[in-house]
């Protein structure tokens, strides 16, 4: 073995191509090694829990960047590239990800997405967010606004998710989380939502709880349109219940006696209170209208239209807000509907025998009051009346058999007499009217069948 | 090192049998070899690269190429060695006895 040192002085002249090989294979082998070690690196961060992850290797150096989570996954992040086979030297830029304080998450509604943001403690409660929001709410837009952070308070993700659930019950508005607290802004989607909110959020997880609930119902809507061409009245919108519901079909068959009633109306709670007694003297109003539309929001009245004559637009305006529950309010847009051509005395007595036929002047029982759901008919009878101003008018009051006749003759006089005074009230002028009472004398159907009476009580106009 | 073997066994390859062959020439070459100054100061470079080596000093790709460097380096000599012995052995076969 000692030739060795002999020898190896002589050995030195083949470092020359020994030189030659090595650069060929420096250059040669630096992008597959870079390559490799980029895809092993890659590989052994797979299952880490980071965000942002970058790996640059330059030769066997392998810098890694990344935003870790905890200080034992930054370490094991670090560790595991360090194992990789042939990985020479790991360079650390990996980093914590900042720590929200407060831990503020949200979840945002406008008219067209909603928007999550604030802070997610992990990509994948991240992720696992929007994809919920995305499926609960249907075809809405989803933006993903959220940034990573820790700190968030223990059961953070289901409280998300839960709120994630309402967002869905919002119009638009907002959800937010501030570390355990729960705040609630906006406006629900349908009537009841802001109470259905409100049970769901007692589920949030312990520690959880809301510090503020300014979440808005809608408004609470009722519409009637009076359609004067296709003689419908169209109800729809919002009733409280079936008895309401029931009583206000009732109400505006009796006041709107030409019009065919087309009910849309559908129960729901949330009805402000004293809705009923709003709406039944707003739908006597609206009879009273050759046109219009009565629209009830929450305690809002409004009422536009064109009455059929200038008093009656006066009495719309100044007396209905008075008929309202306190809280109320009233918004008349009335204006007065074109007065119609006049026509000779035989027309108008046709005219006032076809409207008749059609309708009946009604009174309280035994009284000479005129029921409020015969002002629609009398407003038509005095748009009549006024189309024939040259003519007196004799208004006949009559009574069934029921009673003492001279009883019903006083009864039969004074609602006759009721209805001139409603006549000149409108503006007409009281020579032109005579009232007289026929009490029973002068029956049209027979007395024996309660339909018969009911026929026989009536008011007649007979022009002169 | 292990994963150099690995992935470059070719080039290690190359350098042995270029140190194999070296060292079969060495034994029978008749001229001057490296002045034993000249010897020193190679030796003295090949230690210090390999301290650079161990020490990991040298970032990078330059790193990356050191080590081949170095291990090409080894195999070579370990070739060199080989060669030597192997030729040595022949001829002292050949060679009559006595």
């Amino acid at each position: 073995m000692h030739g060795l040192f002999r020898w190896r002085a002589k050995w030195w002249p083949g470092v020359v191509p020994l030189v030659v090989l090595w650069i060929f294979a420096a250059l040669s082998s630096i992008a597959p090694v870079e390559a490799d070690l980029t895809a092993r690196a890659a590989a052994a961060l797979k299952d880490a829990v980071l965000d942002k992850t970058r790996i640059a290797v330059d030769g066997r150096d392998v810098t890694v960047a990344a935003d870790a989570f905890s200080e034992d996954g930054r370490r094991g992040a670090v560790a595991s590239v360090q194992a990789v086979p042939g990985v020479r030297l790991v360079n650390d830029d990996t980093r914590l990800v900042p720590e929200a304080k407060p831990f503020v998450w949200s979840a945002e509604r406008d008219v067209v997405r909603v928007t999550l943001g604030g802070s997610a403690p992990l990509p994948a409660v991240k992720g696992k967010l929007a994809d919920v929001a995305r499926a609960t709410l249907g075809g809405v837009e989803v933006a993903d606004q959220m940034n990573l952070a820790r700190g968030a308070p223990p059961g953070f993700e289901p409280a998300a998710l839960l709120l994630i659930d309402q967002i869905g019950k919002l119009k638009e508005g907002k959800i937010a989380i501030s570390d355990g607290g729960v705040t609630l802004s906006g406006m629900a989607r349908e009537l009841g939502g802001r109470e259905a909110i409100a049970a769901a959020l007692k589920n949030l997880p312990a520690g959880f709880s809301v510090t503020a609930n300014d979440l808005k119902a809608p408004p609470y809507v009722f519409q009637a349109y009076k359609d004067p061409v296709a003689l419908t009245l169209t109800l729809s919108g919002n009733v409280p219940d079936n008895n309401v519901h029931a009583a206000i079909a009732q109400a505006a068959s009796r006041k709107f006696f030409s019009e065919k009633v087309v009910d849309n109306l559908k129960p729901s709670i949330g009805a402000p209170s004293g809705f009923a007694a709003a709406v039944m003297p707003a739908l006597g109003a609206l009879s009273r209208l050759s046109t219009g539309t009565l629209v009830v929001s929450d305690r809002e009245v409004k009422l536009s239209g064109d009455a059929l004559y200038d008093a009656a637009a006066a009495q719309i305006r100044a007396g209905l807000g008075k008929d309202f529950p306190q809280n109320f309010q009233f918004k008349p847009d009335i204006s007065v509907k074109p007065a119609s051509a006049p026509v000779d005395p035989t027309v108008c007595q046709q005219l006032f025998s076809d409207l008749l036929g059609q309708a009946k002047v009604r009174f309280e029982s035994a009284r000479a009051t005129i029921d409020p759901d015969s002002a629609g008919l009398l407003d038509r009878l005095v748009e009549i009346a006024l189309r024939c101003p040259t003519s007196n008018i004799e208004v006949g009051g009559h009574t069934d058999t029921d009673g003492e006749d001279g009883a019903n003759q006083a009864l039969s006089e004074k609602r006759a007499q009721a209805v001139v005074d409603y006549l000149v009230k409108a503006g007409l002028p009281a020579s032109r009217f005579t009232a007289v009472g026929y009490g029973s004398t002068q029956p049209v159907a027979t007395n024996d069948t309660d339909e018969g009476k009911a026929q026989n009580r009536r008011i007649e106009f007979l022009v002169r | 090192m292990a994963y150099l073997v690995t992935f470059y066994w070719g080039w290690l390859l190359g350098s042995l049998l270029l140190g194999l062959a070296m060292g079969w020439i060495a034994v029978v070459h008749r001229g001057a070899g490296v002045p034993k100054v000249t010897e020193r100061w190679l030796a003295a470079l090949f230690a210090a690269l390999v301290a650079f080596s161990l020490s990991r000093l040298v970032p990078g790709r330059f790193g990356y190429w050191l080590d081949l460097l170095l291990i090409m380096f080894a195999c070579y000599l370990a070739g060199c060695a080989v060669g030597s012995w192997l030729r040595d052995w022949v001829l002292s076969r050949s060679r009559p006895a006595g």
